[in-house]
């Protein structure tokens, strides 16, 4: 990207390096453990890499929550609100 | 290598003005005022070095008589590159040699034509010349090692104000230099010392720095390296170390022009660079590619000249450093792209935005499920309040997992008890009920067709209530209202959101109802 000077600021990197600057500030916005931290300080690696990680978190409640949620479906009555409701959660 | 030397030279740090004259006057002098020239390059030849070193470090000082304006300049366009290399050379060495100066002059002498035939020689395999071992301080190994050196020099001076990052970097370098250095660490010039550090080391630096850096450039470069691994290694000069850790860096660069840049890629390089010195063998493995990298550039600086050669080493590294942060970044957009379902996005900003949106809808997820794990157990009638509460602390975005606490899904199950209907309309009163202005689920709504089913229906919730709520500032307010409630039962603020929720039949004048009572509570 860069020959001789540390940055070429032209027309199309820099639009883009904004918008990628903004989303990676709102993905860390996201990420509960990097909401709070000092701005500006965080390389955007990190904040993809606690992305990864906070995904991965979540996809593993989701299993649990969803377990539990088919747990809770065989102990309730099938035709009842709760047990729609609780399909409705498990299916997403 | 010989051409360092020019580099070294035309180096832009000082104008060398009438080289011309300097040469003539070189020129004129006497062989042993050649010599002593030689001898003195530092002082005399490179006076250009040397005034540069003056102010750094005025080590040399003595010894130069009025050679101000022996700049390297003249070396390059003298006959025989080797003569301003040899002045260069000398240079360096001569600083050294001046502190030794009544002793070593015969040692010079021979250092000298040691050197000259080692200049020639250029980057010749490590031989150190004896003269090491006479030279307690400077250790005079072979010319390339004075080539190196001055480049290191140069870079010193150059990264002398770049010490204190340096010094960062330099622990790390130190350490796999540690091995490096043998032959004379003690080389204690200041400026001068990181050079004789340098030299010390060149032969196993230079091996290392020449297998690291290829040509003359890399020589440089890895005298630099070399330079800092010895120096690191023999005396934790961090002057030195910083200045090698600076050169060690692949592409040696100079930081002046990329200082920046250097600092975050020394950061990593120094760790990286520590390695490879630690394991040649590591080194040339990866040396290699860098290498090639750094003798194409190098050689076409050299050809530019110094200042160029410094700004495009600077640059070089600079390069690296940001080609190493993008490679860094690219795997972890990869490994977000491989989680990210339905991902066919290459664009980092989509990929990124999809990121965000999913992100947002598993968090919503990850709320209703928590929600409905929690309502489930919760399953009595009356108690209405609960509901709207529950969920709308859940929703919000702050809230996090706080849904996920279970806490007392009253409205759940109030809505359950009240009204059988379907999946689908049950989730939607459930909606309506939620007094969740701050719902981020709207942003999700354009992605509803991208996600699939999997959050139709938390989103069709979300929905209803986005639209109702658009003001996501009132979550923490529920929350707090909830607990209170919870504890208290003192809330009416909650009491009359509940009242309007609660009821299935009237589900959505709560809704409506809701949202004003929301506001109204704002």
């Amino acid at each position: 990207m860069s020959s001789r000077r540390s940055r070429q600021s032209s027309g199309s990197p820099s639009i883009k390096d904004d918008q990628i600057i903004e989303l990676v500030s709102k993905l860390r916005q996201l990420v509960p453990e990097m909401r709070d931290r000092r701005s500006d300080k965080v390389s955007a690696s990190k904040v993809l890499q606690e992305t990864c990680s906070y995904i991965r978190n979540l996809h593993r409640e989701v299993d649990d929550l969803s377990e539990r949620l088919s747990q809770l479906l065989a102990t309730i009555d099938a035709d009842s609100a709760e047990a729609a409701i609780i399909r409705s959660l498990i299916m997403q | 290598m010989n051409h360092c030397v020019p580099d070294f030279e035309m180096e832009d740090d000082y104008a060398i003005p009438a080289s011309s004259s300097a040469r003539a006057r070189k020129s004129a002098r006497p062989e042993d005022e050649i010599m002593e020239l030689l001898w003195r390059n530092g002082q005399v030849v490179m006076q250009s070095q040397n005034q540069r070193s003056v102010h750094k470090n005025c080590k040399y000082d003595a010894v130069i008589p009025d050679h101000s304006r022996t700049p390297a300049s003249q070396l390059p366009p003298q006959p025989g590159n080797q003569n301003p290399q040899l002045f260069m050379q000398e240079d360096e060495m001569a600083s050294w040699l001046q502190y030794p100066l009544g002793d070593d002059d015969p040692f010079c002498a021979d250092l000298l034509y040691s050197d000259s035939a080692t200049v020639q020689s250029n980057n010749a395999a490590a031989n150190p010349p004896p003269i090491s071992a006479p030279l307690s301080r400077p250790p005079i190994h072979p010319p390339m090692r004075r080539t190196e050196l001055q480049n290191f020099l140069h870079f010193t001076r150059n990264n002398n104000n770049n010490k204190s990052r340096i010094e960062s970097a330099a622990p790390s370098g130190s350490k796999s230099v540690v091995r490096e250095s043998t032959t004379v660490d003690s080389s204690d010039t200041p400026l001068v010392a990181p050079c004789s550090r340098v030299m010390d080391s060149r032969p196993d630096a230079s091996n290392t720095g020449m297998s690291m850096s290829g040509g003359g450039r890399g020589v440089t470069s890895t005298t630099a390296t070399s330079f800092g691994a010895t120096a690191a290694a023999s005396a934790g000069k961090e002057a030195m170390t910083c200045e090698m850790s600076l050169t060690s860096s692949p592409g040696g660069s100079s930081a002046s022009g990329s200082a920046s840049a250097e600092q975050t890629w020394l950061q990593k390089p120094p760790p990286a660079e520590d390695r490879k010195r630690k394991g040649r063998e590591a080194d040339d493995a990866e040396c290699p590619s860098e290498d090639v990298e750094f003798e194409s550039a190098s050689a076409k600086k050299q050809t530019r000249g110094s200042s160029s050669t410094k700004r495009s080493r600077a640059a070089e590294v600079h390069n690296l450093s940001e080609r190493r942060r993008r490679d860094r970044i690219n795997e972890k957009m990869r490994a977000l792209q491989e989680l990210i379902p339905r991902c066919n996005k290459s664009d980092k900003a989509s990929m990124l935005d999809e990121a965000i949106e999913y992100l947002k809808s598993l968090q919503l997820q990850v709320q209703m499920m928590s929600m409905g794990c929690g309502m489930v157990p919760m399953m009595f009638p009356g108690v209405q309040h609960y509901m709207p509460m529950g969920m709308g602390m859940g929703m919000g975005m702050g809230m996090g997992m706080e849904m996920g606490m279970n806490r007392p899904m009253m409205p759940f199950a109030n809505v359950l008890a009240g009204s059988s209907m379907p999946t689908a309309t049950a989730a939607a009163h459930m909606g309506p009920r939620f007094p969740m202005p701050a719902f981020q689920m709207q942003t999700m709504l354009p992605n509803d067709p991208t996600r699939g089913q999997a959050t139709n229906q938390s989103e069709h919730m979300l929905n209803s209530l986005g639209t109702q709520n658009p003001n996501q500032s009132q979550m923490p307010n529920f929350a707090d209202p909830y607990q209170q409630y919870i504890t208290s039962q003192q809330m009416h603020l909650p009491l009359q959101q509940n009242q309007a929720m609660a009821q299935p039949s009237t589900s959505k004048q709560g809704s409506s109802r809701g949202p004003e009572h929301h506001e109204s509570h704002q």
